[in-house]
């Protein structure tokens, strides 16, 4: 992340405060109520899919690589390139509007993505709808402040991953060391994400994380739940 | 004759092509044919109906399933106030293709007006290994339309034996309401396709995946009763802006296709299935 740095001390001066927008914005205390979310996860455990370390791992590859990780990412990169263009912007909205496997998803895009357009208005404002999903309104606010979009995609996968490691750490339990190795086992995964994603069209919008999806669906009957997905 | 050039060419297949065109229309308390166009392999056949106001259209594709590079362009239309069930005549197979094959390429348009209904009810989709498909289903409903729409992906025939080692799929189903995009749901699974779907997040273990779309203004109370008809079956519904999605997995097509039949009869109101499920 943060290549464009360099000892040249205008490019310095040009991404020094990009660094800054990004940390704000992706920072866990930036207010979205991320924490609130678990992408399904809350299902997954109590269903045994997952119950140490190895076993979120291997599940949050695959929600990075052929899940919403990747879907998202892709969304985001093509926001950021609309970002003067309301028309292909809203397109890209009404895109990830529709690719929700279940309510509780598209609940948490939507009011992340609108929680988000309120935050992030002392720093800039698009031409988006207020209901914009979350990665479209992370890809548009990078792009209007010229961010750069190879930044933003990497800094919002690794955002993604450790607010869905930071909910397993609650669920199942593990100890923060153990939630830290999934997340530094995942780098690799983001990286290799951010950039296949880099060349997508909004054709490559899908995926197969077909029982992270059924997780998310069946989340909405689990008895006792401490997230909203 | 003798053109040494030729020989070093891989050799070209002939290529099925299809198209398939049917609409119909509301005449009194009937819905009844009113265009049909059938090019290729792709035919339709209208048995009598069993249900009062339903029109049974059956498709037919005289090919024998589909290999790489065939084209199938299928259109079915129901005007207003018209009811419609489309089925296949069986399951549709998509067999091994050429490394120098384009995927099949398969396109579906629906259209549903003002007051009526589509049923989309083929059969399963069988994979071989290493078969590449592209398939797209568009369906555009007039904001007081119903819709509902099964499409189920067996990725190889467990009974005999057969896996989806390799392959390439991209199986897009999109459902506008009144212009507005209510669903894009776009599986893209290619490369180790058998060793993905043992991947926890992926498959479990399944190699067969249905997805049911469901879009009409009672979609929300019908949503417990799916999920009760879900027995103990690997599967999920959840209901937003008037639409049911659910996806049900499996190890095999026999009880996938029971989990199917359970939830049709919830959202069909028991009418009984198209007689070519039954055979």
């Amino acid at each position: 992340m943060m290549t464009t740095i360099t000892t040249d001390s205008d490019q310095i001066m040009t991404t020094l405060p990009a660094l800054l927008h990004l940390m704000a914005w992706l920072s866990p205390a930036f207010p979205t109520g991320g924490f609130a979310y678990s992408h399904g996860l809350e299902w997954a455990v109590e269903a045994g899919d997952i119950k140490d370390g190895d076993s979120l791992r291997e599940w949050l590859t695959d929600v990075v690589t052929n899940g919403s990780g990747r879907s998202d990412t892709i969304l985001l990169r093509h926001a950021h390139r609309a970002v003067s263009d309301p028309e292909a912007l809203r397109d890209i909205v009404s895109l990830a509007s529709a690719i929700a496997p279940a309510r509780e998803r598209r609940d948490e895009a939507l009011n992340q993505g609108r929680a988000f357009q309120l935050a992030v208005a002392p720093w800039t404002s698009t031409h988006l709808p207020e209901d914009a999903p979350y990665a479209v309104a992370v890809g548009a606010a990078a792009g209007s402040q010229n961010i750069s979009e190879d930044d933003t995609a990497v800094a919002y996968l690794q955002a993604f991953t450790t607010s869905l490691i930071s909910a397993a750490v609650r669920l199942v339990p593990l100890g923060q060391t153990a939630g830290l190795k999934v997340l530094a086992a995942l780098e690799t995964t983001i990286l290799a994400t951010a950039s296949e994603t880099k060349t997508a069209t909004l054709d490559d919008v899908g995926g197969c994380a077909f029982r992270s999806d059924l997780a998310a669906m069946r989340h909405e009957t689990q008895y006792t739940r401490l997230f909203r997905s | 004759m003798y053109d040494g050039a030729c020989l070093s060419e891989p050799t070209r297949l002939q290529r099925a092509v299809g198209e398939l065109r049917v609409t119909v229309k509301r005449f009194g308390s009937e819905t009844v044919l009113d265009e049909l166009r059938q090019v290729g392999c792709l035919k339709a056949r209208f048995p009598r109906c069993i249900v009062p106001g339903w029109k049974d259209v059956v498709m037919l594709n005289t090919g024998g399933g589909v290999a790489g590079g065939d084209r199938l362009d299928l259109s079915i239309g129901v005007g207003e106030g018209g009811q419609a069930t489309i089925a296949a005549q069986a399951a549709e197979r998509f067999y091994r293709a050429r490394t120098s094959d384009a995927p099949s390429r398969v396109r579906t348009r629906l259209t549903v007006a003002a007051g009526a209904a589509l049923e989309w009810l083929p059969q399963e989709t069988i994979l071989f290994d290493r078969c590449a498909l592209d398939r797209r289903l568009d369906v555009d409903l007039a904001p007081d339309a119903r819709f509902l729409g099964v499409e189920t992906v067996v990725f190889g025939r467990t009974a005999m034996g057969e896996r989806v080692q390799q392959g390439w799929l991209r199986d897009l189903i999109r459902v506008r309401r009144g212009g507005e995009l209510l669903l894009h749901d776009a599986i893209r699974l290619d490369g180790e396709i058998d060793a993905a779907l043992q991947r926890p997040a992926v498959g479990g273990g399944a190699r067969v995946v249905a997805t049911l779309a469901y879009a009409a203004p009672d979609a929300g109370d019908k949503l417990e009763a799916v999920r009760t008809a879900f027995g103990a079956a690997e599967a999920g519904a959840s209901v937003w802006n008037g639409m049911l999605i659910a996806r049900i997995l499996g190890a095999d097509s026999a009880s996938v296709r029971g989990t199917v039949v359970a939830v049709l009869a919830i959202l069909r109101d028991a009418r009984p299935l198209p007689r070519v499920w039954l055979c």
